[in-house]
């Protein structure tokens, strides 16, 4: 089967590559694979070919790989928001079925199922793997192996397209970058006023991890930047403990949050649904229970 | 210039029901507007106190039965219409349902073609419960539009569109043509709950539904739709730590997270 795999970095290949060589394994049908890389040099084996090219509006990017790639049974990319945008282009074009963000492949009585989250990471969607289609694949969700081929870099020319870029701006950005952090404490509206974060942020000190926040404090009070921003069009977060702090747990966010592999939650409302997805949770106002906590963890530091 | 957006009735993610063996139980799931559609119909309203025109509300139900959910859908509708919309046309069949996105993508383009045609359409970044991100870019290729997605911002002049793309790491200016279909983030604007004369104007404007026939379609163009919907079986521990003092469920809580080896004292 004749596999595309794009992105902007090499990350984006091997992501994509994980994920075509569990569809190998399982199918037990040869891949031949094309790597596609945008504004980036590849550095990356385990390909027959790589096109590079450099960086262009998402429009001009799916018609170069058209362009320059034709029945193609797999596209893959990467779950991200150009990589989703150039997924959807190539689908469209070639009217193709496309699952975003595969999460998992199994083999059930013969069949390759896909799974993919859904309802903000309450359900999960199953479906028949078919040729030809298109595929996402976030972020580590599949290891490749044995990378052995060396491809062969052609370079490609940016082709016309609709879409012109007139300028990049950086986002409002603080330092932090939480969806690589191992401890992430979270602020929600339980929390009164900017001020008031200063707990979190001690909090966050004592037990060697960032800060994040739900999308009000972020989008609406702009209390904290939109690095901080736990959810689906914010920050994914994956380490080993999220501490959540007066968030009430919209969907979005318990999404965003769900690949932790803890979850403590503190809320005064103790119907609150974060409650549901916490390991363990403490119904207290969190302006009396944090400086007690705070005070305790100190205390047993010395 | 008239302005055409897209609104989904989509699952209540924080209302979802399942049947014993996992599987999500659509009938008793109810259905709400989908977050991200409320900003497309706010930022159309903007536009069109801007340059004038009329805004063309359109939907099709994609979850069944339709003599349960069809209400459900019309309440959608007249949220849609509370907060900016003027007109609404919904496709409502049972021949469509579940519907996947390239079928949805298809029939609304005949939608919009047959009530309407405004040259600038605007939709959601992603539907709340399937959030799969394809229905612009599919409704613009069978339209025949250009497309930019992610807009938090979108700025009109002539027939040239400036759309600002929040993208991960870097906000991204481009520049289209119209027509065009543009989806919006969640920053674009702050919706506010309608006010109740909203609500009640809003059942005075035109609504119409109308199936495949109507839009002289039999094949719905369905490519791949999903076998199985479950609902995630939650493994967290859910221990709700209790004790008199504050002190006393802070050194619990403390121990536990040092058991569980997620903090080092």
């Amino acid at each position: 089967m004749k596999t595309v795999i794009y992105g902007f970095s090499t990350e984006d290949l091997l992501d994509g590559l994980g994920l075509a060589q569990r569809i190998r394994e399982l199918s037990g049908e040869e891949l031949e694979t094309f790597g596609f890389i945008v504004g980036a040099e590849p550095d990356v084996d385990g390909f027959d070919v790589i096109y590079k090219m450099g960086y262009a509006p998402t429009d001009a990017i799916s018609k170069a790989i058209l362009e320059n790639i034709s029945d193609t049974d797999i596209f893959i990319g990467p779950a991200t928001k150009n990589g989703t945008d150039i997924a959807t282009r190539l689908s469209a074009e070639l009217d193709y079925p496309m699952i975003t963000e595969v999460v998992d492949v199994d083999k059930v009585d013969d069949e390759i199922i896909l799974k993919r989250q859904i309802i903000g990471g309450r359900g999960l969607a199953y479906y028949k793997f078919v040729t030809p289609i298109t595929l996402t694949v976030p972020r580590k969700k599949f290891q490749p192996s044995k990378l052995d081929k060396k491809p062969e870099v052609k370079e490609v020319s940016i082709p016309e397209a609709k879409i012109r870029i007139i300028e990049e701006l950086p986002k409002e950005k603080g330092e932090v970058d939480i969806e690589a952090a191992e401890v992430v404490v979270g602020v929600g509206r339980g929390f009164k006023s900017k001020e008031d974060i200063q707990m979190a942020f001690e909090l966050a000190k004592l037990i060697g991890g960032e800060v994040g926040c739900s999308r009000p404090i972020a989008a609406d009070f702009h209390w904290l930047g939109e690095d901080r921003w736990i959810g689906i069009s914010g920050k994914k977060i994956k380490g080993k403990l999220y501490f959540a702090i007066g968030v009430s747990g919209a969907p979005q966010h318990i999404m965003a949050a769900g690949d932790a592999k803890i979850i403590v939650a503190v809320n005064k409302d103790k119907n609150a649904p974060i409650f549901k997805y916490a390991d363990y949770g403490v119904v207290a106002d969190l302006y009396q229970f944090i400086p007690v906590l705070i005070d305790r963890l100190k205390k047993r530091r010395g | 210039m008239d302005i055409g957006v897209l609104v989904k009735a989509s699952l209540d993610g924080n209302m979802i029901r399942a049947d014993p063996d996992g599987r999500i139980n659509i009938e008793n799931t109810p259905l709400l507007i989908s977050e991200y559609d409320r900003n497309a119909v706010v930022e159309a309203a903007r536009i069109k106190s801007e340059v004038g025109g009329k805004i063309y509300v359109y939907t099709l139900l994609t979850w069944g039965p339709t003599k349960k959910k069809k209400k459900e859908l019309e309440n959608v509708v007249r949220e849609a219409l509370a907060l900016g919309g003027d007109e609404a046309y919904a496709v409502v069949d049972d021949r469509v349902i579940p519907c996947d996105v390239t079928s949805t993508a298809y029939i609304l383009s005949n939608l919009i073609k047959k009530f309407g045609n405004p040259e600038l359409i605007l939709a959601g970044e992603a539907s709340m419960d399937m959030l799969s991100s394809q229905m612009p870019i599919r409704l613009a290729r069978h339209l025949g539009y250009n497309v930019v997605t992610f807009a938090r911002k979108i700025e009109l002049s002539d027939n040239k569109i400036r759309v600002t793309r929040d993208l991960e790491d870097k906000l991204e200016v481009v520049e289209t043509s119209l027509p065009a279909v543009i989806s919006v983030t969640g920053e674009i604007n702050r919706p506010k709950l309608p006010t109740l004369l909203q609500i009640r104007k809003a059942f005075a404007k035109p609504f119409k539904v109308v199936g495949l026939d109507e839009l002289e379609l039999e094949d719905t163009g369905r490519k791949i739709s999903y076998s199985d919907l479950r609902l995630i079986t939650i493994t967290r521990k859910n221990v709700i730590i209790e004790a008199d003092k504050l002190e006393d469920i802070a050194d619990i809580l403390i121990d536990k997270l040092i058991e569980e080896g997620v903090v080092r004292v």
